[in-house]
């Protein structure tokens, strides 16, 4: 178990989780629905990799099993080195609490704890010391500073989503699991968040894979992963807004 | 509306079954009260109508003495009245009947049956007359004809092993003796009446045990078919000149007999009904806070419903009829559940020694009625304020997020709550210590407001108080602990009525508990303080309801090993108008072995005609020495004259009036003695004296040779006992109030579904997700004890104060016994978070993440 709760550098192969032949079915006999249907993917690390497609194309689902949430039906998925395909509950809940950070489209955060709180939670659930000096980084990082001692119904949507951001970042995870991010923010708050994941990735050299529809976002990362009826439709790389929104209606999505 | 609250019912089942549970028990509890009371009335009520069958009328004694302890005592009357009775026209037959303290000694050497705890054991004479005698022969067996025979009731023979022709020995006021076993015979069908013992000697033997030759208790009148009741009871009135003699028709003697037991029942059901009525109120607490939170739950319901048009009227009704349903449905099953509890209620009250025999179980239509209306009507009651604030819920509260928890309006209900509170305090000090009549009913009302003004006021310092409770858990436990102390601090309302339902129950559990260690330490210093004695000797328990014969007291004072002893007998008696308890005393060794702390005149110097009275009694009535008293004793009345005062009233632990032994066993129609104080002559030790002692009180069984210690260990051990019967009485209560717990935090998860679902994703595990909700149990379980323990303290301090002059002098609460409550409190906490707690770790946490 020491070998969970310890945090690792990034895997040697510079690949942060990957997929191996992943199906995901829902129901079974004639009414079976295939949200992932043999998948096969990889996300390096310190890359920020966007995963997008039409709405019912699996890319939540590719998310939720990639970061333990879920299972797959058949396949296997890594993260580093560890098969979570083949981890129990128990062992995926200490990987999620170690290894993963996630960031969800709202109610990311605990109302009874105040903002340093939230942020801090994981390394407090596992009864570890967080690393100052990292900490302060990362809440400078998203300039959160003179709002630590603020309970969640106290911040904006916007700053809320920034503890989130902390949260995801505050236990140096492996790797950063985020579901439309933006979704709930206007604009200016969302540009905001993608920048500091953006940072994040090039200044802390952390990874990030983040499910969008919204091209704009997905112009915030370093490649785009496709999704279309639960299988993988292509990629790109150096992506930006302009290129995303042409290659989406190419697909006539 | 009536499909609105159909679906809500059939969706939440679980909410719906422990809600209903709260109002189950408390009926079921009220219900077998009452199933049980019936049935041990009917019981006896077919007793004596068995017992009485064949009399027409029934001549007594009109000197009586009522003991709030026991039967009335009654004096005797003159046999001579016997043949005047038979001489009347009309009279069949008429035979005299005479009863009296008797035990039988099994073959083992010890008493069959006790009547300390048990029912009576008791003598009387074989009646001739065979309308008179409800007794049956066994085959084998004859009535008593001379006086070294006896007949026993079966179920003593059975229980001792004894058949016809056995000798056995049998204690009444006179020394032990043996008799022959003349037959054996059962009641009915029944072997004992009521489980009592019975020796039945040949009447003059009868007469001669009980130093009454020439006189009988009561005659018992048979009349000519033909002649009623009343005209023969007005013939028997005619021929009776002596105004102390009453006459009464059989109809009337037996609704007597019918009544005093219903009376005695009631020592057994009223603290039933006032415990059955705490279950009650505790599962009221209980609905009112389960439909508080499902109507805040359901705002949006509400408003939807609202919004399409239903009226205000119509939400209100959907929620009262679901907690029609609620209360109809939990009714009737508690009332089946209290058939089968009283079954249970009865087997307990027989394990702390009330046995009760009875045939079939008796339901009325009343219990049945009864039970089914308070439990319905109690909890549409309780539901009527969380439906009045379902429908104040606005429609647009279905669109956008309506703030409506509105706001604890900390003024108002500070003032509301703290005057409420302040009442019901002023009611329990003024129905203590004010003039006031009846009250215990003040005090009853108060303690209802007191409970009433800290629910109202709980809101206000729940989210204070559990941040002070909950901080050990914080800083213990972790993340784990800090969770689940701030889910107990953010809804101060929820936190504060469930830790309410807990409360009332502690607060008498803290009340009985309080009340027993200062009972216990104020005997305990009166003991030391009166306790000159190295030894007593007494029948064990402290009702007096049996004693043993004066020549006890005799054989030990003859004992070499002995330097000075005296007997006392304790009794009771209507002094100048009030009902006071009476010591008997031997003047000339009392003072050797109490200090009576003697003021004027001396005890020592008593005579049957007189009596000594605390200083405390003498200056309340204006008495000195020479006053005449006139004292109503079972036997009849007497005047006494004043002949001593002394210090060491009924305060101090002795009693307020002392009378000789003498002077009190012509007051009395038993000759017993309840103790002897005994101290050894020089040179004893303990051990031999203690040998001594035993070897003449062997023939005794009934009498217990203790010493101080031990004398204190029964007295503690009867306040133990007690307080488990009370203990046991408030369980279910408690279990009550804890099955709040679990609803109220099954409740809380379920709304918190969406939170514990992020907790589980980032990284909590299910064991630590458990450990928070059980920290959460814990922390209101620990909020509404210690209010309780507070009240409790409080009442249980107002009521000892209040008795100081009944010799309750110490105010004594025990930490150690407080803080066990508190530490069982918290553990309870524990196993009513138990099913909650399950439930919030399986969890799905991605179905839980995506909830709305």
């Amino acid at each position: 178990m020491s070998v969970l709760t310890q945090p690792q550098p990034a895997s040697q192969t510079g690949v942060a989780a990957r997929a191996v032949a992943a199906s995901k079915i829902y129901g079974s006999g004639e009414t079976a629905v295939r949200a992932l249907d043999d998948i096969d993917v990889e996300f390096q690390t310190s890359h920020y990799t966007a995963i997008m497609g039409p709405s019912g194309s699996g890319k939540s689902t590719l998310l939720h099993c990639l970061a333990g949430l879920d299972r797959v039906t058949s396949g296997r998925v890594f993260l580093g080195d560890v098969e979570i395909s083949a981890s129990s509950e128990k062992e995926l809940t200490l990987i999620r609490r170690d290894k993963v950070g996630f960031i969800f489209q709202a109610y990311n955060l605990i109302p009874t704890l105040n903002a340093l709180e939230n942020v801090v939670l994981p390394m407090a659930l596992a009864g570890r010391k967080p690393d100052q000096q990292w900490l302060d980084t990362v809440i400078d990082t998203v300039n959160l500073r003179d709002r630590l001692q603020h309970r969640p119904s106290e911040l904006s949507g916007g700053q809320q989503q920034r503890v989130a951001v902390a949260r995801a970042l505050a236990s140096r995870p492996e790797i950063i699991f985020a579901d439309e991010p933006t979704g709930n923010l206007d604009s200016k708050s969302g540009a905001e968040i993608l920048e500091f994941m953006q940072s994040a990735v090039r200044d802390l050299e952390q990874t990030i894979v983040m499910v969008t529809h919204d091209p704009v976002a997905a112009g915030y990362a370093d490649r785009v992963v496709f999704l279309a009826d639960g299988t993988i439709d292509g990629e790109m790389a150096e992506p930006s807004a302009e290129k995303v929104i042409d290659r989406m209606k190419a697909l006539g999505a | 509306m009536w499909k609105v609250t159909r679906k809500g019912l059939r969706a939440h089942k679980l909410r719906f079954a422990l809600t209903a549970l709260a109002v189950l028990l408390g009926v079921a509890f009220m219900s077998g009260t009452m199933v049980l009371t019936d049935t041990i009335r009917k019981t006896f009520d077919d007793l004596f109508a068995d017992i009485r069958d064949g009399t027409d009328a029934y001549v007594r004694s009109s000197e009586a003495i009522e003991s709030d302890f026991g039967p009335t005592q009654r004096g005797r009357i003159s046999a001579d009245l016997l043949p005047e009775i038979e001489d009347v026209d009309g009279v069949e037959a008429a035979e005299g009947e005479i009863q009296f303290y008797a035990q039988f000694v099994g073959k083992d050497g010890d008493t069959l049956g006790n009547p300390e705890q048990g029912p009576p054991t008791f003598g009387s004479n074989w009646n001739e007359v065979p309308e008179l005698n409800p007794w049956g022969l066994e085959p084998g067996g004859s009535a008593p004809e001379t006086a070294d025979q006896v007949v026993m009731d079966k179920k003593s023979a059975d229980d001792g092993g004894f058949e016809v022709g056995d000798r056995v020995t049998v204690l009444t006021q006179n020394p032990p003796r043996e008799y022959e076993v003349a037959g054996i015979v059962k009641f009915g069908s029944a072997d004992s009446p009521a489980g009592a013992s019975v020796a039945l000697f040949e009447t003059e033997e009868a007469q001669r045990i009980t130093d009454a030759v020439g006189e009988f208790g009561a005659i018992s009148v048979v009349g000519d078919s033909g002649v009623s009741e009343q005209e023969l009871v007005g013939r028997i009135r005619d021929v009776i000149s002596d105004p102390q003699v009453e006459v009464l028709t059989g109809e009337e003697i037996t609704a007597e007999d019918q009544d005093e037991i219903q009376d005695a029942l009631q020592f057994i059901s009223i603290p039933l009904f006032v415990f059955a009525g705490i279950a009650l109120l505790v599962g009221a607490f209980i609905i009112f806070n389960t439909f508080s939170i499902v109507v805040a739950q359901r705002t949006r319901e509400m408003a939807l419903l609202r919004a399409i048009g239903a009226s205000q009227r119509q939400v209100t009704t959907s929620i009262l009829l679901e907690s029609l349903v609620v209360g109809v449905f939990a009714s009737l099953v508690g009332l089946a559940v209290g058939v089968g509890l009283s079954v249970l209620l009865k087997a307990a009250l027989s394990s702390f020694g009330f046995d009760i025999p009875s045939s079939g179980i008796v339901v009325t239509t009343t219990a049945v009625v009864v039970s089914l209306v308070i439990g319905t009507v109690m909890t549409l009651v309780s539901a009527v304020v969380p439906a009045w604030r379902g429908a104040r819920v606005p429609p647009i509260a279905a669109i956008r997020d309506v703030a409506l928890q509105q706001g604890t309006r900390v003024i108002r209900r500070s003032v509301i709550g703290g005057t409420v509170f302040v009442v019901g305090v002023t009611g329990i000090l003024l129905g203590l210590f004010g003039d006031v009549d009846n009250g215990i009913y003040a005090v009853a009302l108060g303690a209802l407001l007191v409970f009433i003004g800290a629910t109202v006021l709980g809101p206000v310092f729940a989210r204070r108080s559990s941040q002070i409770i909950g901080w050990p858990v914080a800083h213990l436990r972790g993340v784990t602990g800090n969770l689940a102390r701030e889910n107990a601090m953010r809804n101060p309302q929820r936190t504060s009525a469930t830790a309410a339902a807990l409360m009332i129950g502690v607060a008498i559990v803290g009340f009985f508990t309080v009340f027993a260690s200062s009972l216990k330490a104020s005997v305990n210093a009166q003991v030391d303080r009166a306790f000159t004695a190295d030894f007593v000797i007494s029948t064990g328990g402290f009702g007096g309801a049996t004693g043993f014969s004066p020549d006890l007291a005799e054989q030990v004072a003859d004992l070499p090993e002995v330097g000075d002893s005296t007997p006392l007998r304790f009794g009771q008696a209507t002094i100048d108008g009030d009902d006071d308890f009476v010591v008997g005393l031997d003047p000339q060794t009392a003072e050797d072995l109490f200090d009576l702390d003697p003021r004027q005149g001396e005890v020592s110097e008593l005579t049957p005609d007189g009596i000594a009275v605390s200083t405390k009694a003498a200056g309340d009535n204006d008495w000195e020495i020479g006053s005449r008293i006139p004292v109503q004793f079972p036997n009849g009345e007497r005047t006494l004259t004043v002949q001593a005062t002394y210090g060491v009233g009924l305060r101090e632990g002795l009693s307020d009036f002392a009378v000789s032994i003498d002077g009190f066993a012509l007051g009395y129609p038993e000759n017993l003695d309840n103790q002897i104080y005994v101290t050894l002559a020089s040179g004893v030790t303990p051990d031999e004296g203690r040998a001594a002692l035993e070897q003449v009180t062997e023939p005794y069984p009934q009498a217990e040779v203790q010493d101080s210690t031990e004398f204190k260990e029964s007295f503690s051990a009867m306040v133990n006992q007690i307080l488990g019967l009370v203990y046991v009485l408030l369980f279910l209560a408690v279990l009550i109030a804890l099955i709040g717990i679990a609803n109220t935090l099954a409740l809380s998860v379920y709304e918190r579904t969406r939170e514990l679902g992020l907790l589980r994703a980032v990284g909590m595990t299910r064991r630590q997700l458990r450990s928070s909700v059980r920290w959460e149990a814990v922390i209101i379980a620990i909020l509404g004890t210690l209010i309780g323990l507070a009240i409790g303290v409080f009442f249980g301090w107002a009521v000892i104060r209040a008795l100081r002059d009944e010799g309750f002098e110490k105010f004594a609460p025990s930490a150690g016994q407080l803080v066990t409550i508190v530490i069982a409190a918290g553990l309870a906490g524990v196993v009513a978070a138990l099913f909650p707690a399950r439930r919030a770790a399986k969890l799905n946490v991605l179905e839980a993440i995506t909830t709305e």
